[in-house]
């Protein structure tokens, strides 16, 4: 599956990405563990996960297209 | 006739009068609330606050500003019509970033409504702050529910 990885707030700042895109993804685990290889200082960060638009509370199962975002706590209003 | 929440730099008072002229004629409405959320020159030390700097997911923003405008038009029959502005990039300190206007028939849920989409919207609108002080250090900054 090719899935796009989006980052915001402070974990855009610090992995120096805004968005990164993946192949050759087989679950969500197998992702989450990829993501954590290529940014390892996110690991420092609170943050949630949504997919499409919604967060997550347990792991999804992925498909093809989606797009995963790395969200740190909000600041909104 | 739906727009969008997300707007570039400080909402202005030409964009804040636009949206208060088109409740003129309205005469199912008896209240209207409004909600204007501004940058303060926050003193942390000996550093103050010039600006905010806002960051968003925008497809979320306006997915979750739906759901958001949904909850409040069921939770509180009376509300007709509820608006949501959130800025986007720098606004300086003075400037305002935030604004929410409901309208209903009678004041109480007008004004009940407005209250509880602010305190919505600060707890799951997609937005990020990040603080620029006068010596143009930076600070990323997390809301207080409190």
């Amino acid at each position: 599956m090719e899935i796009q990885v989006l980052f915001f707030g402070v974990l855009a700042e610090v992995t120096q990405t805004a968005f990164k895109h993946y192949r050759g993804v087989t679950s969500f685990g197998y992702l989450k563990m990829r993501v954590g290889d290529d940014f390892p200082e996110i690991a420092h960060y609170n943050f949630r996960i949504a997919v499409n638009n919604e967060l997550i509370n347990e792991d999804p199962v992925l498909k093809d297209g989606d797009e995963i975002a790395y969200m740190p706590p909000f600041a909104g209003g | 006739m739906s727009y969008k929440t997300l707007v570039p730099g400080p909402i202005t008072q030409e964009l804040i009068y636009s949206r208060l002229v088109m409740l003129a004629g309205n005469t199912d409405c008896g209240g209207h609330s409004v909600f204007i959320g501004q940058v303060r020159a926050d003193v942390k030390g000996a550093k103050r606050v010039k600006a905010i700097e806002y960051s968003a997911y925008e497809n979320m923003v306006e997915a979750e500003a739906g759901k958001i405008k949904g909850s409040i038009l069921s939770e509180f029959n009376d509300v007709q019509s509820i608006d949501i502005l959130h800025s986007r990039g720098v606004v300086m300190a003075g400037e305002a970033s935030l604004f929410v206007l409901v309208s209903a028939g009678h004041r109480r849920h007008a004004i009940d409504a407005c209250s509880r989409a602010v305190e919505m919207i600060k707890e799951s609108l997609p937005v990020w702050k990040k603080e620029i002080f006068e010596d143009n250090n930076s600070e990323w900054k997390e809301n207080n529910l409190a």
